[in-house]
């Protein structure tokens, strides 16, 4: 039985304590145990990019980060980006593009999306481009994530940072429950 | 044992942490970013290790660049986005550290993966290793017998293995501060654009007096046999004291260069393909030297 490590994390804003063995990677207990079935696992080797969080604001693949290296840090996944029935600018820059197929590579996408724009709040084509290459998507849909990516910095600009579903729903004409 | 099984230790100090490494020699390997060493495991291509040392800790102690009496230390621990907020990449002497970043992975593993691991990977494509030794660079280690500073061309011994003593590890890069009038270069081609490997990487360094080159270094991710980077010293000493320009670019790596670099066959491309690429690559980087320098 290998050793186990105690380990403080925050995740999404909840504080955890975790025990874990010292080769389990970040991966495996954000979605196996904590829950959050939003980091995918494509690769697992750091090419792919589906697995992208942040940790302490920093894309990090989960599925090279060995959860016993992070005591202390704070990880943020797709279902972390906003509280609970709100969308984050970039989500619904993502929904309104249609850049979204098969959606396996959209939290990896969205993650390192919104690190982009935490850093550079007006980027140009090519540093979209370049960012965006983290994350490889196999339907192909990378024009409308370039554009996407541009739309949310034009919500971000006019501070339009959070959507309610109802701002959402209305937006998309969808049926508006409630 | 399963595959991907092991302990993590986490040193207090930099002390503990090769204390730790030489008596658990060689059971004991350090982990820096991991972007490279987990995969290895992962992929069954080296045993995986009783112990992972987790060098986190010593981040602090170890995240740097400084420009200190004539030389630029760049701390192991330093990773390639941080250093694309130092003086690097903002400084046109240090010119072929922005074409390696863009070159380099994706961005996420660029805020994972350190030049110390780079270089402690010693493969034909750590592209910071083709780089460095293109600024003739030296890597300071530290021992449980103390530190010593080593030319990274004498580190390099194979792919894959470094000239270390049990428990050493990487602490520093030592780059000899380049005078005004030098810059560097750096190519690398492959199917795509990034997330690759290099079917040919070059990088080269020049210090010119108006036309004259003063001093030339070009490395190569392969020269000969082996397959770890290294220099092209012939090239470098026919350069030197010639008049920069397109005819001698030209006529350095159609005529001399074939002589002197002998590329290898695998599944991926030839040999002949290579040694076309590296052509191409050590043209490329000279002639964009040049520019960058105003003189072509």
């Amino acid at each position: 039985m290998s050793k186990l490590y105690k380990v403080k994390l925050r995740v999404n804003g909840r504080d955890y304590e975790l025990e874990v063995p010292g080769c389990e990677r970040l991966v495996y207990t954000l979605r196996y145990r904590l829950g959050f079935t939003g980091v995918k696992e494509g690769c697992g080797r750091g090419e792919c990019g589906t697995c992208i969080v942040l940790v302490n604001n920093e894309p990090r693949h989960s599925c090279l980060t060995l959860t016993a290296r992070l005591d202390g840090a704070e990880v943020v996944t797709i279902e972390g980006i906003t509280p609970p029935g709100i969308l984050h600018a970039v989500q619904v820059a993502f929904i309104e593009t249609g850049g979204v197929q098969c959606g396996f590579c959209t939290p990896g996408m969205i993650m390192v999306a919104k690190a982009l724009i935490d850093r550079y709040p007006d980027p140009s084509v090519d540093e979209i481009r370049e960012w965006l290459t983290s994350v490889l998507c196999r339907c192909g849909s990378y024009s409308l994530f370039i554009m996407a990516v541009k739309k949310a910095v034009e919500y971000l600009k006019k501070g339009q940072v959070f959507f309610t579903e109802k701002e959402v729903r209305e937006k998309l004409h969808l049926k508006v429950l409630g | 044992m399963g595959r991907f099984m092991f302990d993590l230790y986490r040193p207090t100090s930099l002390d503990d942490a090769v204390k730790f490494l030489a008596s658990n020699y060689p059971d004991a390997v350090p982990i820096a970013g991991g972007t490279e060493l987990l995969i290895l495991i992962r992929d069954g291509k080296i045993k995986a290790p009783k112990y992972l040392v987790d060098l986190a800790p010593l981040k602090k102690q170890l995240s740097y660049v400084r420009v200190e009496s004539g030389y630029v230390k760049i701390g192991a621990l330093t990773t390639i986005w941080e250093l694309s907020n130092t003086i690097l990449h903002r400084d046109i002497r240090f010119a072929g550290f922005r074409d390696v970043w863009h070159k380099f992975g994706t961005i996420a593993l660029r805020f994972s993966a350190t030049i110390g691991g780079n270089i402690a990977t010693a493969t034909d494509f750590s592209d910071y290793i083709v780089l460095l030794l293109a600024y003739d660079a030296s890597i300071k280690l530290t021992g449980t017998s103390g530190e010593r500073v080593v030319p990274l061309e004498k580190l390099l011994v194979d792919r894959r293995r470094l000239d270390l003593k049990p428990g050493e590890l990487i602490v520093e890069v030592l780059i000899p501060e380049p005078p005004v009038n030098a810059s560097s270069a750096f190519e690398k081609f492959d199917r795509r654009r990034i997330l690759i490997a290099g079917l040919a990487n070059s990088a080269s360094y020049l210090h010119l007096k108006g036309k004259k080159i003063i001093e030339a270094r070009i490395s190569l991710d392969v020269v000969r046999e082996k397959r770890i980077p290294g220099r092209v010293k012939l090239l470098e000493d026919f350069l030197k004291g010639r008049e920069l320009s397109e005819e001698l670019v030209e006529k350095v790596t159609e005529e001399l260069l074939p002589g002197i670099v002998e590329k290898y066959t695998d599944w991926w491309t030839t040999a002949e393909y290579r040694l076309e690429m590296s052509k191409v690559a050590v043209k490329r980087t000279l002639l964009t030297v040049g520019r960058r320098l105003g003189v072509i």
